[in-house]
């Protein structure tokens, strides 16, 4: 394992900002940090770029501690949300920094200037001073900058949440396109689950300062541990296990035996609509989303999201029967209450 | 599991690496000279006040509250305070109404002409007043009336000029935080001017309007300058405590009345930093800049009354430098240099001095504040806040107060600082800490824009402390940094009242030698030398504007490449 968190742990005064976390990053992985804002994940990424102190835990890289090591001596690449370039500085004077403080001869640090303006794909502005620049412009300096002195890893936090939708779906590929050459191992954190869908290798999902699920987006979209993880990546239609019992007894196999209160979370593109005259289910509304129609339907368990593609099979007020295969079924924990970590 | 709990403790905190060391140095050698410089002549100024013959007591409180002089000094300084700040805060009203909310063109000239004051030793203005409405004024002659200038009517006049400036400031800051957006509002939904006026500018302003009023009250009692040349018989608190001291060498009389002034101080002080707090919470983000469409009524009779006082302020300093090269005021007007061969002891002597330590001040001082700026950012809140709470400290302070203080504690052979007395760097100690809370002030408010990310990013890309401050913070701050330089220089160039104490025979600034000459009937000398003085400050305000536009300069011809 390259960087390693173990039961990391941050309080501000009696607030426990981050609880145990431990997280996993390998060599070359593109690991998102997910999770509503407010529950720790800049303060996880602060911890492991040593801006933050740590409570309790440890952060060890190719199995060396770094508590020791202060920021600037952990070799790490940072990109904040707020771009944070030097004003004072032209754009090649800032992508060169990390490489002057190492004391690399000026001629190296211009040809590698070059190279990284190349590689974000904005030659002309090396001279250019960063507040003569867009947005996403500045990004990309931002993460030239990060990325001049070969960090041993690469921090993000929320580096496109600034920007606008257009440029920030670009940026995201670029993002990617770049990690992806330099192999670089990057955490990044957001708050939006559909970049951290596009982009990481392992997703992070966490919730009040623990970590709830970790795992591959497939994993945690399909397969989700609990019921926080199952609302916050996409729409989920949640049925409790006596609905269950009664309208669909097969999905019950799945069902693990616990005390605990588990849900059934079904995805809404995983039902399937029967129209028919004696359906149980009425189709209340339908809205058109191009390659996908949307449609709230009224079922005996209450209402229902489905998601259906090609041509609309029904229309508002069709009665329809509903069909859930019981491999699309997954039995979620009912952590609505008191976040858990998922039992071990 | 415990163990683990104990190997992962962080240890970086115990270890003490290079930048740990530079922040402890950055808090800690201004905190020192806090502590020396400030704190420990307060207490001892304290101690003082109530040391009586047989160890302390509270005897020279009961005999400075029992004698009438003291009263008199009270009821003097307070009547004064509450009439200059009426006069200037009103007058200031109308002129930052005038330069924010009216239209009318010259504005520049306003501007530049209401500062004047502060660029002169507030005794300039009683001069200046002199010259024009005194015995021999030239007012006074021409209307061939004889104007009683010594006393109320003098000082408050010379005490609103040098107050107004402030006010100006302070009002005029409020003002242009009002967005124009209300006003649209307000003007569709039906409101005239003046309920516009009354409804938005009125509230908006009255944080504003009041912390100019505690300003303009703290300086007008603690100055010293005007009321010792222009006062007369009116005696304030900062003359008494210049008698007590000075005439019958009763340093623990003076102490008290010392004590006495720092109460309406202090508590001015505290509230016009609350109202300041207010004012700045009080401000949003994203607003449109008001712009004043011409109308004749309001703007005419404004411009007018900005014009007369304008008038009236070019007069006063203006005279001074006419009289400077009469030859014989009041009776052979023609022009001589003869006044400029200051012929008290020492000469022009006393003005190289005062560069000199001005210069002193100002290069150490801004260095000092700089550090602390730079180290309290990196210290927790709760070290910071006391220390920032003690950096702000000294303003509350009237400069005769802290100048007794400084008397007291280092013309006492008990500790070491006992060298310090008499030499040129203790004066220009007491100046940094006089000015400490402005330039203190100035400066944190460099630090608060600059966002701590950039720092961060610097660290992450493997810069020290110190190169983090050499590469990013000083440019960053470095428009801050030049204005606190200049203001330390300007302050230290035109003050008298924390330093009257402090000059010997062979050892002078420029402002005591300005009221010795004064004091000595050589009047048009006295023009001569704050002629002087006021071309030295004019020439730092001209290199300061000259500095930050290069420094502006610099910072845009760097993105044309
Ligand atoms: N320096 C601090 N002092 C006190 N509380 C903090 C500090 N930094 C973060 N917090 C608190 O810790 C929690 C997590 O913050 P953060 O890690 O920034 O969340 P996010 O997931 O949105 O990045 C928040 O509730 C925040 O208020
Ligand atoms: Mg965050």
């Amino acid at each position: 394992m390259y960087l390693t968190v173990r039961d990391a742990t941050k309080t501000y005064g009696t607030f426990t900002a981050l609880d145990r976390v431990s997280i996993e990053i390998e060599k070359g992985e593109f690991v998102c940090l997910l999770g509503p804002s407010g529950c720790g994940k800049t303060t996880l990424l602060r911890l492991i770029a040593g801006l933050t102190e740590l409570d309790g835990g440890e952060i060890t890289l190719e199995e060396v501690a770094l508590s020791d090591l202060p920021a600037r001596k952990r070799g790490f690449g940072i990109v904040f949300q707020s771009y944070s370039l030097f004003p004072n500085m032209s754009v090649a004077e800032n992508i060169g920094y990390g490489l002057k403080i190492r004391n690399v001869p000026s001629s190296e640090i211009a040809a590698r200037v070059t190279e990284l303006l190349e590689l974000v794909k904005l030659p002309q502005v090396a001279n250019k001073l960063p507040g003569q620049l867009s947005g996403g412009q500045q990004q990309r300096i931002a993460l030239a900058r990060a990325i001049a002195v070969d960090p041993r890893v690469l921090l993000l936090d929320e580096p496109l949440s600034a920007l606008d939708a257009k440029v920030r779906a670009t940026l995201r590929d670029e993002i990617r396109q770049v990690q992806r050459s330099l192999e670089i191992p990057t955490l990044m954190v957001t708050h939006d689950q559909e970049e951290a869908l596009a982009l990481a290798d392992k997703i992070i999902c966490m919730n009040h300062g623990i970590v709830v699920q970790a795992g591959t987006p497939e994993d945690l979209y399909h397969r989700p541990a609990t019921r926080f993880v199952a609302e916050f990546m996409g729409s989920s239609n949640l049925l409790s296990a006596e609905d269950v019992a009664k309208f669909y007894p097969d999905l019950l196999a799945t069902r693990p035996a616990s005390t605990e209160t588990y849900l059934a979370c079904i995805r809404p593109e995983q039902i399937e609509l029967i129209p028919a005259e004696d359906g149980t289910a009425t189709v209340r509304s339908m809205s058109f989303l191009g390659n996908l129609q949307r449609l709230e339907v009224d079922s005996p368990t209450g209402p229902l999201l489905v998601e259906t593609h090609g041509r609309p099979c029904c229309c508002t007020g069709d009665k329809v029967h509903l069909s859930i295969a019981s491999q699309d079924c997954t039995w979620v924990l009912d952590d609505a209450d008191q976040p858990k970590a998922i039992p071990a | 599991m415990s163990s683990i709990d104990q190997t992962s403790r962080p240890r970086s905190r115990q270890s003490l690496d290079a930048d740990r060391l530079l922040t402890l140095a950055c808090v800690g050698l201004p905190l020192i000279g806090l502590i020396l410089f400030f704190a420990y002549p307060m207490v001892i100024v304290f101690l003082r006040s109530i040391t009586v013959a047989d160890g302390y007591g509270i005897g020279n409180y009961t005999e400075v509250l029992g004698s009438a002089g003291f009263w008199r000094a009270t009821r003097h300084s307070l009547t004064m305070g509450g009439a200059t700040t009426a006069l200037s805060v009103f007058l200031g009203f109308i002129l930052a109404q005038g330069l924010y909310r009216c239209a009318f063109r010259g504005k520049w000239l306003i501007r530049g002409i209401i500062v004047l004051p502060l660029l002169a030793p507030s005794l300039v203005q009683a001069l200046g007043l002199i010259f024009l409405l005194g015995r021999n004024g030239v007012i006074s002659r021409a209307l061939g009336i004889e104007i009683e200038i010594y006393g109320f009517w003098g000082l408050l006049i010379a005490n609103t000029l040098y107050a107004l400036p402030q006010a100006v400031m302070i009002i005029g800051a409020a003002l242009v935080l009002l967005d124009a957006r209300t006003y649209e509002a307000a003007e569709v939904m039906g409101a005239s001017p003046w309920r516009q006026f009354r409804d938005l500018t009125l509230p908006a302003a009255r944080f504003g309007i009041l912390n100019a009023a505690f300003v303009c009250f703290t300086i007008t009692i603690t100055d010293f300058g005007n009321a010792a040349v222009i006062g007369g018989d009116y005696s304030v608190l900062a003359t008494e405590i210049y008698s007590q001291v000075v005439g019958q060498r009763n340093f623990n009389m003076g102490a008290v009345v010392g004590i006495m002034l720092l109460l309406p101080t202090v508590i001015s002080y505290s509230i016009e930093r609350q109202a300041m707090k207010r004012q700045q919470a009080g401000q949003t983000t994203g607003q449109v800049a008001y712009q004043p469409s011409f109308s004749p009524l309001r703007d005419l009779s404004i411009a007018t009354v900005s014009l007369l006082i304008c008038a009236g302020i070019v007069a006063v300093i203006g005279i001074v430098i006419y009289a400077s090269f009469v030859k014989l005021w009041p009776y052979n007007m023609s022009f001589s240099f003869k006044h400029y061969n200051i012929t008290l002891a020492g000469g022009y002597s006393s003005l190289w001095m005062t560069i000199v330590v001005s210069l002193g001040a100002s290069v150490g001082g801004t260095i000092a504040v700089f550090m602390l700026g730079l180290g309290l950012r990196r210290l927790p809140q709760a070290l910071a806040q006391p220390i920032q709470i003690l950096a702000a400290m000294p303003a509350a302070v009237p400069g005769m107060v802290l100048g007794l203080a400084y008397i007291l504690t280092f013309n006492s052979t008990a500790t070491p600082l006992y060298l310090l007395y008499g030499t040129a760097a203790l004066i220009a100690i007491i100046n940094f800490y006089h000015y400490h809370t402005q330039g203190f002030l100035t400066v944190i408010t460099g630090f608060r824009q600059l966002p701590p990310a950039l720092e961060e990013a610097s660290g992450s890309l493997g810069a020290g402390l110190g190169r983090t401050a050499r590469d990013i913070v000083v440019p960053f701050v470095a428009p801050m940094l030049v204005s606190v330089f200049f203001f330390l220089f300007m302050r230290s160039m035109v003050t008298l009242s924390a330093v009257v104490f402090l000059t010997t025979p062979n050892l002078s600034v420029a402002a005591v030698t300005i009221m010795r000459l004064d004091d000595a009937g050589l009047t048009s000398q006295a023009a001569a030398f704050s002629t002087c003085v006021m071309a030295v400050v004019c020439v730092a305000i001209l290199s300061m504007r000259i500095t930050l536009a290069l420094i502006g300069r610099r910072s845009r011809n760097k993105g044309m490449a």
